[in-house]
């Protein structure tokens, strides 16, 4: 809705006035669930959709009452049969009706038509061709939601379309999946703020401070403990508030949990300037970790979860941050401990890198804490 | 308004709201799943002009007849517009169909096309018609309004205001007037633009032109902070024309505004049906922790998913709103708002999406709408200073 209504409506269109009906395009829901070569479910259509199509309002009065619905029920089943196609493994599935009912949508009354089909064998496939008011109304479409196997799926029929193809072995779960894998990798590469607190506890990891100074590791097996202790404990912190709040256990104010994390890349970052927590910077990793917890839940938020595949999405999205995670780990890492006993690393990387990323930090935490 | 009429129209709202509640709380229990009626006689659907089965022959013969087709395809325009269903745009897209796809296409039905296409916020595709239209009838009033708004909804205000001269060129001044000065308006000269409108004398002017000038008034008055005066545009409008839910959902964003959710409610008393105002009483029910609010989410959700699954962008800002204001899902909201400005650059669109990114902590994420504000010297006293 906008202002460019009004203008148009100042137009010379002027007719009689009407009655006030609701704000939604014309839409019929099917719902199907399959099991094995059984096959159940419901065709929904407004009242006001099924009167173009059959003719409801027997008595002309443009009221279309219970009565009429149910004298009408013949012509409505031969309707549906002509114009929405089940197909199951190519060989098409012939529709039973049980009797209509009512249902309450936004928009007003819809009519419920359940039916049921016994296909050939059990199905792999389903082929939908969704005619129903194609010739009265262009913008009708058939909103489908396809249970098979304890997956769901869903699409939209309807508007002149090709029929449609359904595979029914799992589709959601396996797409679901990658999509949500993709998404994990792709939000810890781009939220450049999980990272610089990661890599801020992990600059010190291949040196080892003794005497007041940073010296380097002499051999790779305790640069090695000190990384896996620290992503290890980072993983599992951000997991666990992670499944809390997308579980909706927990939840914190984006504003907060987006500060807090901004002030835990200045801590992470400062301590390589002034040490306080030498031993154990994994402790530092598990306090904090839980809080960028929260920041990917927020990402997850944004997505959703997608109903019947909730916890292999979650576990998707955790491993598409390891992903990511472990990717720029063994990207950065081998390369600092092959250059820590350089006085740049020490001298330079540690101090001048470390304070370059808690500026940035500070900007981040002002820009999100204060705006 | 006196503070005493307020009052008392609020009293009545609240009684009123009560007795609803009862008689939804019942219905909401007894169908909340397909059910069988009490009797034969209740009614189920009451059918408005022009959508009984046996109106279907006017279609059939607007197949072989574009004199039928035009006016059937303008009645269905305008009952949509009157009722803001858009059931009524598919028919009339039934009807233009064989008249657009035909070379030449019918001008007259191009313009109609285009018309319903911008009411779909089909903008892109709506100048595309309005462009093989004006190939050839450049001087075609109705088509270069429907241009001047949708680049103006667009925030093209240049091309817009191009559009508005070709316009005001070939109609009676007023009209041309309302259609500069209200696009002034939102290029800087807010205050002088307001003031140009409020003092045009609309005697003799048809209904639904002062109907254009006082929502105009109205909004440009809630964007300058004269609330009381905008009160006043909206009530002469809805006075006129008591179905403009255009202007009453912007009548009830003020009450809001102001806390007053009781005189929104009452102002969108028997509206629930359209989906935008259902979404006003729902802000009004959780200001109020009215109980009914479970059921006017339920079924805005509802009809937003329906949406989001056909890929349709209608009531993006209105979801946006829900998310926000009724959900409290900040995160979704800002997708959705930013979905949204995508789409389209109203005054409202700036706000919903500085609202929602304040909210989720990240005012960074509306610098493009802050920008394209400030660009255009918008002001607007709910967001933009």
């Amino acid at each position: 809705m906008n202002i460019a209504h009004k203008a148009l409506w100042a137009l010379a269109l002027i007719l009689a006035a009407c009655s006030v009906q609701a704000h939604i395009a014309s839409n019929g829901f099917l719902n199907i669930e399959v099991d094995n070569a059984h096959l159940s479910g419901s065709m929904e259509l407004a009242i006001r959709d099924a009167e173009l199509a059959v003719g409801l309002d027997h008595d002309g009065n443009g009221k279309v009452t219970w009565g009429e619905l149910k004298s009408s029920q013949l012509a409505l089943q031969s309707y549906v049969l002509g114009h929405l196609g089940l197909a199951g493994n190519g060989a098409p599935c012939t529709l039973a009706f049980g009797s209509v009912k009512v249902n309450e949508r936004v928009d007003g009354s819809y009519l419920w038509l359940p039916f049921s089909a016994d296909c050939r064998d059990k199905l792999d496939t389903l082929r939908i061709d969704y005619r129903l008011l194609d010739a009265e109304d262009p913008s009708h479409r058939g909103l489908l939601a396809l249970t098979a196997n304890g997956a769901a799926q869903t699409a939209v029929l309807g508007g002149s379309a090709e029929p449609r193809q359904f595979k029914l072995k799992d589709p959601l779960v396996w797409s679901a999946f990658t999509e949500y894998l993709y998404a994990g990798i792709w939000h810890i590469l781009s939220g450049i703020d999980h990272l610089l607190f990661l890599l801020s506890l992990l600059l010190p990891a291949v040196l080892v401070r003794q005497r007041n100074r940073w010296e380097a590791v002499p051999v790779a097996a305790p640069a090695f403990v000190n990384i896996v202790k620290v992503v290890t404990a980072f993983t599992l912190a951000h997991s666990i508030t992670l499944s809390l709040a997308a579980f909706d256990v927990i939840r914190l104010p984006s504003r907060l949990t987006e500060s807090i994390i901004a002030a835990s890349i200045i801590i992470a970052a400062l301590n390589n300037v002034f040490p306080r927590v030498t031993e154990g910077r994994w402790r530092i990793a598990f306090a904090f970790g839980l809080l960028h917890g929260f920041g990917f839940a927020s990402v997850l938020a944004e997505m959703g979860l997608p109903k019947g595949a909730r916890l292999i999405s979650l576990v998707a999205f955790n491993l598409g941050v390891e992903t990511g995670q472990m990717a720029v780990v063994l990207a950065v890492m081998p390369l600092a401990y092959l250059v820590r006993s350089t006085v740049f690393y020490r001298r330079a990387v540690m101090p001048w890198g470390s304070s370059a990323i808690a500026c940035l930090a500070l900007l981040w935490l002002v820009q999100r804490a204060m705006l | 308004m006196s503070k005493r009429i307020g009052r008392s129209r609020a009293s009545r709202g609240r009684l009123l709201g009560c007795i609803a509640a009862l008689v939804n709380l019942a219905c909401v229990c007894a169908h909340a799943d397909p059910y069988v009626p009490r009797s034969d006689d209740v009614v189920l659907a009451e059918l408005p002009p022009g959508t009984r089965s046996a109106d279907m022959s006017a279609r059939q013969l607007s197949r072989a007849r574009v004199d039928v087709a035009i006016p059937l395809a303008q009645f269905y325009i305008h009952q949509s517009r009157l009722s803001g269903d858009l059931r009524f745009l598919g028919y009339a897209q039934a009807v233009l169909a064989p008249w657009v796809a035909k070379e030449p296409a019918v001008p007259e039905a191009l313009v109609l096309q285009a018309s319903l296409q911008q009411s779909r916020h089909e903008f892109a595709a709506s100048l595309a018609t309005l462009h093989r239209s004006l190939a050839t009838r450049p001087n075609d009033p109705q088509a270069l309004l429907i241009r001047a708004t949708v680049l103006r909804v667009l925030g093209r205000y240049a091309e817009a205001a191009m559009a508005c001269e070709e316009f005001s060129s070939l109609v009676e001044p007023r009209l041309g007037m309302l259609c500069t000065q209200s696009l002034r308006a939102l290029s800087g000269e807010a205050d002088s633009a307001y003031s140009t409108l409020s003092q045009m004398s609309s005697q003799g002017w048809l209904n639904s032109e002062k109907s254009w000038l006082y929502s105009e008034l109205g909004e440009l008055a809630v964007r300058l902070g004269r609330d009381e005066e905008a009160q006043r545009w909206f009530e002469l409008d809805l006075k006129l024309v008591p179905g403009d839910f255009y202007v009453r959902a912007a009548y009830a964003d003020l009450l809001l505004k102001q806390h007053n959710p009781l005189e929104a409610l009452a102002l969108l008393q028997g509206q629930e049906s359209i989906e935008p105002l259902l979404l006003r009483i729902a802000i009004a029910q959780k200001q109020l922790n009215d109980p009914q609010l479970a059921q006017s989410s339920a079924r805005l959700r509802a009809a937003f998913a329906a949406e989001e699954q056909r890929g349709e962008t209608v009531h993006r800002r209105e979801q946006a709103r829900f998310l926000l204001e009724v959900e409290n899902q900040p995160q979704q909201s800002l997708a959705a708002a930013l979905e949204n400005w995508e789409l389209q650059h109203e005054p409202d669109d700036v706000l919903i999406l500085l609202d929602a990114a304040r909210a989720c902590g990240r005012p960074e994420a509306a610098a493009p709408a802050l920008r394209f504000a400030r660009a255009n010297h918008q002001r607007d006293v709910r967001g933009v200073q």
